[in-house]
């Protein structure tokens, strides 16, 4: 297993290193290491207002859900299998050439990223963190805690993503019970307080009962025991439930590509390549996964400000355009989902340049996402009875969505996922994402004390963005028309 | 009378991260010639293909493919010709019929329709019509990447291994093809380990080893003493090992 789970390793950082250079590759660490050294530097202010208590609940919400965004090896192992990235093949396909298990290259992939993503993300934080011990005086043996404590939170969520995607590969009724047991256990604790979150999140559950918040003892050992126990049950559980021989499902399709092109004339001279995005994304079942990741996160964000709003008691006017500038952020996951779709590699033969398929992905984007964008924001309005500010935060959401797209599609071209763990570019995205997003939070804050202000000021962001949208845009050609589907 | 060329390279290097893909390579195929390069695993074959479509840029040299520059105008040599890739991968969720489709409105195919049955009639591709292409077997996957290529009837044919994968019925029905194709006028670029297929095709042959063009003229003169082009090839590069 070792030489097995060596390799694989190999593969995952050759796969990553080789859309940007090794050395900005494993520069990605070292941005991670600073930025956590910058939240330890400023934690004295930052602890001000999120109590210690509150900031760790958040920090095991986001790792859990990380996780779960990292595990879903039944999805990506089920599109290996399928050689679904054209002349590419991986480890974890070669049980069908040689007499290993499948049930040993999932349990290596589950491995392989778990040492990748400490290796990439949580160590380098927990380092970042001991690198401010001299200005904060945070104790190691805290930091370790932490560590251990976010880690159990990642591989919980990772563990549970891996078991939950396998079922997928056996029964999707199976899947779709459940998400709705896991999703029933956290609305239990979210909406009737029914279940304590730290019941649910074991690696919380372990951190609250460590220090600072307690001296070590029984119950952390109990906790971080559980912990173990539920993450070991789900790995079983998906391991069992790979199957020893893989075949795709197959099944005849009518022509549907002549009938979507007849209906697209309004896409001109792309019609035919969004003809072809529409049908990709209906049969490989993509739609559903873009769905749920762009819903999931709506959901965490409605969850924080509601915590904040009822559970903090904080004083944060979180107002329709606050929403709307936070729906355009997320459209970045959906872009980046329109990329991952399948392997590109046949375009290399046809007349067709890259940036003409980035722009039909951003046609599809929009046509896909402004409906349910406009949908969410309307909604969150009338739960917030908040319909008044409507007219202000829909074209914040539509003018926020098309610039985060474009500029991802700018930055990252067709390869979204794996040119943002190149730290330059990652950096680059971070300023010319937050900037205006905080920019806009802020403003959308003091929309009620100076109307006047805030309209005159979010105007002027959003004539900013769409100036630097049209520049992005018609920058599309220069940046990315020498560039190969296949290199 | 001066021939009309229809690729013509001066001096093409690929070099990546120190690794030297393709050195120096000079070629001149005039129109209507059935040129076939042929050398070992990694020799740059591939390489050379690429540059010559428009899908990689050389790091030094010149080319012109029907006049064009492949560098400086990648899509309009691939509006010009037609190009089968080494690797068989059309798209995983549009079926045979779909992609034939598909590739026929991005070239402009007119009367597209008429043009898909011919070739899917050809390929015997029937059955794979309503299967998407994930599901088909290597060899069937082939045979329509080979279809979309010949779909809008271009002059100059890029292919890239083309016999592998296809049966003995398909690989007869092709060299077939591709001897009328060449008697018509049209030009084909052919990369191939089957040495036996490429002095039955080829009017000139160029072989490359480790980069290098290391002979280069019509099949007999190639051959030289030697019995048949495979003899030739063996001595050739055998020689630099």
């Amino acid at each position: 297993m070792s030489y097995l789970l060596k390799l694989m390793l190999t593969e995952e950082y050759r796969m990553h290193a080789r859309y940007s250079s090794r050395r900005m590759f494993l520069a990605f660490p070292a941005f991670v290491g600073l930025f956590s050294f910058a939240i330890g530097a400023t934690s004295a202010r930052l602890l001000e207002v999120t109590p210690l208590g509150q900031a760790v609940l958040m920090l095991h919400v986001s790792a859990f859900l990380y996780g779960l965004g990292v595990g879903a090896f039944g999805f990506l192992g089920a599109q290996y299998l399928e050689r679904r990235h054209g002349d590419r093949n991986y480890i974890v396909a070669m049980p069908a050439l040689l007499p290993m298990s499948f049930r040993r290259t999932f349990l290596g992939m589950y491995l392989r990223d778990a040492i990748f993503y400490v290796a990439l993300v949580l160590g380098p934080m927990a380092l970042g963190l001991v690198a401010s011990v001299p200005l904060t005086g945070f104790r190691i043996t805290s930091i370790g805690f932490l560590f251990l404590a976010a880690l159990l939170s990642f591989l919980l969520g990772m563990s549970l993503s891996f078991f939950v995607s396998t079922l997928y590969m056996r029964s999707r009724i199976a899947f779709a019970g459940a998400v709705a047991v896991i999703c029933g256990a956290f609305a239990a604790h979210g909406l009737f307080r029914l279940v304590p979150i730290e019941t649910l999140l074991p690696g919380l559950a372990m951190h609250y009962a460590l220090p600072p918040f307690a001296p070590p003892g029984g119950a952390a050992l109990i906790a971080g025991l559980a912990g173990l126990g539920l993450i070991a049950a789900c790995v079983a559980g998906a391991l069992v439930l790979v199957p020893d021989q893989y075949e795709p499902r197959s099944k005849p399709e009518g022509e549907e590509l002549p009938g979507v092109d007849a209906r697209l004339g309004i896409a001109r001279g792309y019609r035919i390549l969004l003809a072809k995005e529409f049908v990709d994304l209906k049969r490989s079942g993509t739609v559903a996964k873009m769905f749920f990741s762009f819903v999931t996160p709506l959901i965490f964000l409605s969850f924080t400000a509601w915590f904040v709003r009822t559970g903090l008691r904080a004083p944060v006017g979180f107002n329709s355009v606050f929403y709307g500038g936070m729906v355009g952020f997320f459209g970045v996951l959906l872009y980046n989902w329109l990329n991952s779709v399948d392997s590109m590699d046949y375009y290399a033969t046809l007349p067709v340049g890259v940036p003409t398929v980035i722009r039909t992905k951003l046609l599809a984007f929009l046509v896909l996402t402004t409906g349910i964008s406009t949908a969410f924001v309307v909604g969150v309005s009338a739960l917030h009875g908040d319909v008044r500010l409507l007219w202000l935060a829909l074209p914040v959401m539509f003018v926020t969505s098309v610039y985060m797209v474009v500029m991802t599609a700018y930055l990252t071209g067709l390869r979204t996922n794996s040119f943002l763990f190149d730290p330059a570019i990652l950096a680059q995205f971070s300023v010319l994402a937050v900037l205006p997003d905080l920019g806009l939070t802020i403003l959308s804050f003091t929309v009620d004390r100076d109307p006047v202000f805030t309209v005159a000021g979010i105007s002027l962001v959003l004539a900013a963005l769409a100036i630097a949208t049209l520049f992005l845009y018609r920058g599309l050609d220069r940046k990315w028309a020498g560039s190969s589907f296949t290199e | 009378m001066r021939r009309v060329k229809a690729i013509e390279a001066r001096g093409l290097t690929k070099r990546y991260e120190g690794v030297t893909a393709l050195d120096d390579v000079d070629l001149s195929i005039d129109a209507g010639e059935f040129f076939g390069l042929v050398g070992p695993n990694g020799a740059g074959k591939t390489t050379l293909l690429r540059i010559l479509t428009g899908q990689l840029a050389p790091t030094h040299g010149t080319a012109r493919v029907l006049g064009i520059d492949p560098a400086r105008e990648p899509l309009r040599v691939k509006a010009a010709i037609g190009i089968v890739p080494e690797v068989e991968s059309p798209p995983s969720y549009l079926t045979a019929a779909e992609y034939l489709y598909f590739v026929g409105r991005v070239r402009d195919v007119p009367r597209l329709q008429d043009a898909i049955d011919r070739w899917i009639g050809f390929f015997d591709l029937d059955e794979a019509r309503g299967t998407i292409c994930r599901d088909l077997s290597k060899g069937t996957r082939q045979k329509l990447m080979l279809a979309a290529a010949f779909l809008h009837a271009p002059d100059l044919l890029f292919l890239d291994e083309p016999f592998i994968n296809l049966d003995p019925i398909h690989q007869r029905r092709l060299k077939d093809f591709l001897l009328e194709y060449g008697a018509a006028g049209h030009t084909v670029f052919m990369c191939s380990h089957l040495l036996e297929i490429a002095e039955k095709l080829c009017d000139h042959v160029a072989v490359i080893d480790r980069g290098r063009v290391i002979a280069q003229g019509s099949v007999a003169a190639v051959r030289r003493d030697e019995k048949d082009l495979e003899t030739a090839f063996l001595r050739l590069v055998g020689e630099r090992r």
